[in-house]
């Protein structure tokens, strides 16, 4: 059922564009892999996943499924199953038949193709829904409708075109675990498009980064966080610190002193801005492999149970994350505790 | 009228506001008028199909007597002595056929101006609606000598004729049943495998049915009533329920004929219309309304 996707430079410039939807896209997705694309609204996500569909073709650049190019395939030979971000469930047919709708078109007997699509009804939890109108449904199992469908065409590649950030927070979570035990299940190669970091980092194995149609960075989830490529990743992901400095043997040098590159890494000679996320500080004394420095709470603001407090260093801004509980006042003297292994140093 | 509210200022409803809410419910001497108008409108509707039946029904009714002086079927026995039931038929016909190419040809013609993919778009769709604007006679007189110049049979130029006096009725009602259309379901059909005969016949058609059916029967009525193009440019070779009609009304003493003619050409538009009011609905409705049945109407096009 799955398949390995390679995108070689895959470029989309529409008519009368004057720059590129997407420039020169590249990446691999294994078989079984799940990679999200991760950009904001315009970056050219969405048009990546039409291209590889075959919903839009690619103004140049290659597109392979298990190694053999796929341009010049129509959508429907291409073997990709997409799911949208609305449901778009057939409305004049009935729940069953819209997740029999692939075997149908695929020349099933109607009653083979029947009997199947139970069976996906009952992966997405919605056995006994066959009969209903689709009408009959709330918007959570009009997506899980959907997905079942998308399944039971047995897609070599399973694209989901933010298929969950119509739903409620609540909602979206059950999504993220039925996604989790399909994956577990059928082990499909799934590409998926979102704006949500934390739906990425939850969903993905990978992560593709994308902005402006250029692919930033392709890595895992933890990389992405701590060693971002460059500063455009670093506040695409939604890092906060950033410290200017010198770097001199593998030791950055700024207002929070000398802080050590991690273990088995180098950073290079010369002017570098420290990055380390917010959520990696820590307000207290330092424990083996952090450096602590000291300064002043600046600010805090609170976000629900947890508290965004700013710390003047040295003239330095270090923010914290920390629990709203246990935010300290405006004016406090405090120690902040950096870990080493969170650290990384980028051109500026 | 000072309408203002200092900022700040809590603003609490009072005997004034409130007592305005009584105006969000149906007073009930508005539901009295709403129900006499609709009264009155259904009596304007009926009151002349009153005489159309009693005449169908009587031989003699001469003019004091409330209710015809003497009933029978003389006027049914007339009009199928004078061919009515080939005539009949010969409308039905004539309105099918002119229903079969105008609604296809503006369902396409439709379709292609709603994707955008139509040059000069406002110069074509005033071109599509001309017809409408235009009085028949006028394109008709013109279009006569043409056609007969062109060897054009009789039948065959008022077909194409009573097909471009349709086309306007079918472009207009199909733009509206495209422009509710979304082609997310199509997209969403080829990535499920749905090659583009797929698409058609199994998403691209059912959901714009309701809109052809429309279609169609206005169509079917621009063929089913036409009367100028038929005499004109048929020239009497083509005989249909509204020449018989109106041949017979041209007489004297033929009421019970042209009474039992009208009320049969009501009869086909009426089944129509109720077999579209039956099936031409856009979406199923729900046969299950469980618990779990609400629906947000959020991302329902």
């Amino acid at each position: 059922m799955s398949a390995t996707l390679t995108l070689d430079a895959l470029t989309k410039t529409f008519d009368g564009a004057a720059h590129p939807a997407v420039d020169a896209v590249s990446f691999t997705v294994a078989a079984g892999e799940c990679l999200a694309i991760l950009g904001p609204s315009g970056s050219g996500k969405s048009t990546v996943l039409r291209s590889i569909a075959g919903l839009d073709v690619p103004s140049s650049g290659r597109i392979l499924v298990d190694g053999t190019e796929v341009a010049g395939l129509a959508p429907e030979r291409r073997g990709m199953a997409m799911v949208f971000q609305r449901p778009l469930l057939f409305p004049h047919l009935s729940v069953l038949d819209n997740v029999a709708f692939a075997g149908t078109v695929a020349g099933q007997p109607r009653r083979e193709a029947r009997a199947d699509a139970a069976q996906f009804l009952d992966l997405v939890q919605l056995g006994g829904f066959g009969s209903r109108a689709v009408t009959a449904l709330s918007g959570g199992q009009e997506q899980r409708v959907a997905l079942a469908r998308a399944l039971a065409a047995r897609p070599r590649v399973l694209l989901l075109d933010e298929p969950f950030s119509a739903l409620d927070p609540a909602l979206r979570t059950d999504m993220h675990e039925l996604l989790a035990q399909i994956r577990a299940q059928l082990n499909p190669t799934v590409v998926m498009v979102t704006h949500d970091r934390d739906e990425a980092a939850v969903v993905a194995d990978t992560v593709a980064l994308l902005t402006a149609g250029r692919l930033l960075q392709h890595d895992s989830v933890p990389r992405l966080y701590s060693r971002p490529a460059s500063l455009a990743v670093s506040r695409l992901m939604g890092g906060r610190n950033e410290v200017e400095g010198t770097v001199s043997e593998g030791v950055h040098y700024s207002a929070l002193g000398a802080i050590a590159a991690p273990e088995g890494e180098q950073w290079p000679d010369g002017v570098g801005v420290l990055v380390v996320r917010q959520e990696a500080l820590r307000l207290g004394e330092p424990l083996p492999g952090e450096a602590g420095v000291r300064g002043v709470v600046a600010a805090s603001a609170l976000r629900g149970p947890r508290a965004h407090v700013v710390v003047d260093v040295n003239g330095a801004a270090l923010e914290c994350e920390t629990a709203a509980i246990s935010a300290p006042e405006v004016g406090t003297e405090v120690t902040v505790s950096i870990p080493l292994a969170g650290c990384a140093v980028l051109a500026a | 009228m000072a309408m203002m509210i200092p900022y700040g200022q809590r603003v609490t409803p009072d005997d004034r506001t409130t007592a305005t809410r009584g105006l969000m419910r149906p007073r009930p001497s508005g539901r009295a008028l709403r129900v006499t108008l609709a009264g009155l409108l259904a009596v304007w509707f009926a009151l002349p199909l009153v005489p159309l039946l009693l005449w169908s029904v009587a031989n003699r009714w001469s003019f004091p007597a409330v209710l015809p002086t003497e009933w029978g079927l003389d006027g049914l026995a007339t009009a199928l002595a004078q061919g009515g039931l080939p005539v009949f038929g010969r409308s039905f016909l004539l309105g099918l056929a002119v229903a079969a190419i105008a609604t296809p040809l503006g369902a396409l013609a439709a379709r292609a101006l709603t994707m955008g993919r139509v040059p000069a778009a406002r110069l074509v769709s005033a071109i599509l609606l001309a017809p409408l604007a235009l009085p028949a006679f006028v394109a008709v007189m013109g279009l006569t000598i043409v056609l007969l110049r062109a060897q054009v049979p009789a039948p065959a130029a008022v077909l194409l004729l009573l097909v471009a006096a349709a086309l306007p009725y079918t472009v207009y009602t199909m733009r509206v049943a495209y422009a509710a259309h979304d082609l997310a379901y199509e997209d969403e059909a080829r990535t499920l495998g749905a090659s583009p005969a797929h698409v058609l016949w199994r998403v691209h058609l059912p959901l714009v049915a309701p809109g052809l059916a429309r279609a169609a029967f206005l169509a079917f009525l621009v063929g089913w009533s036409d009367y100028v193009v038929t005499v004109l440019v048929g020239g009497g070779t083509l005989v249909t329920l509204p020449l018989l009609v109106g041949s017979y009304a041209a007489g004297v003493g033929n009421d019970a004929v042209v009474a039992v003619l009208s009320l049969t050409a009501i009869v086909p538009p009426l089944l129509l219309l109720l077999a579209l009011g039956r099936f031409g609905r856009r979406y199923p409705t729900a046969r299950f309304a469980g618990p779990t049945a609400s629906r947000s109407p959020k991302g329902s096009p």
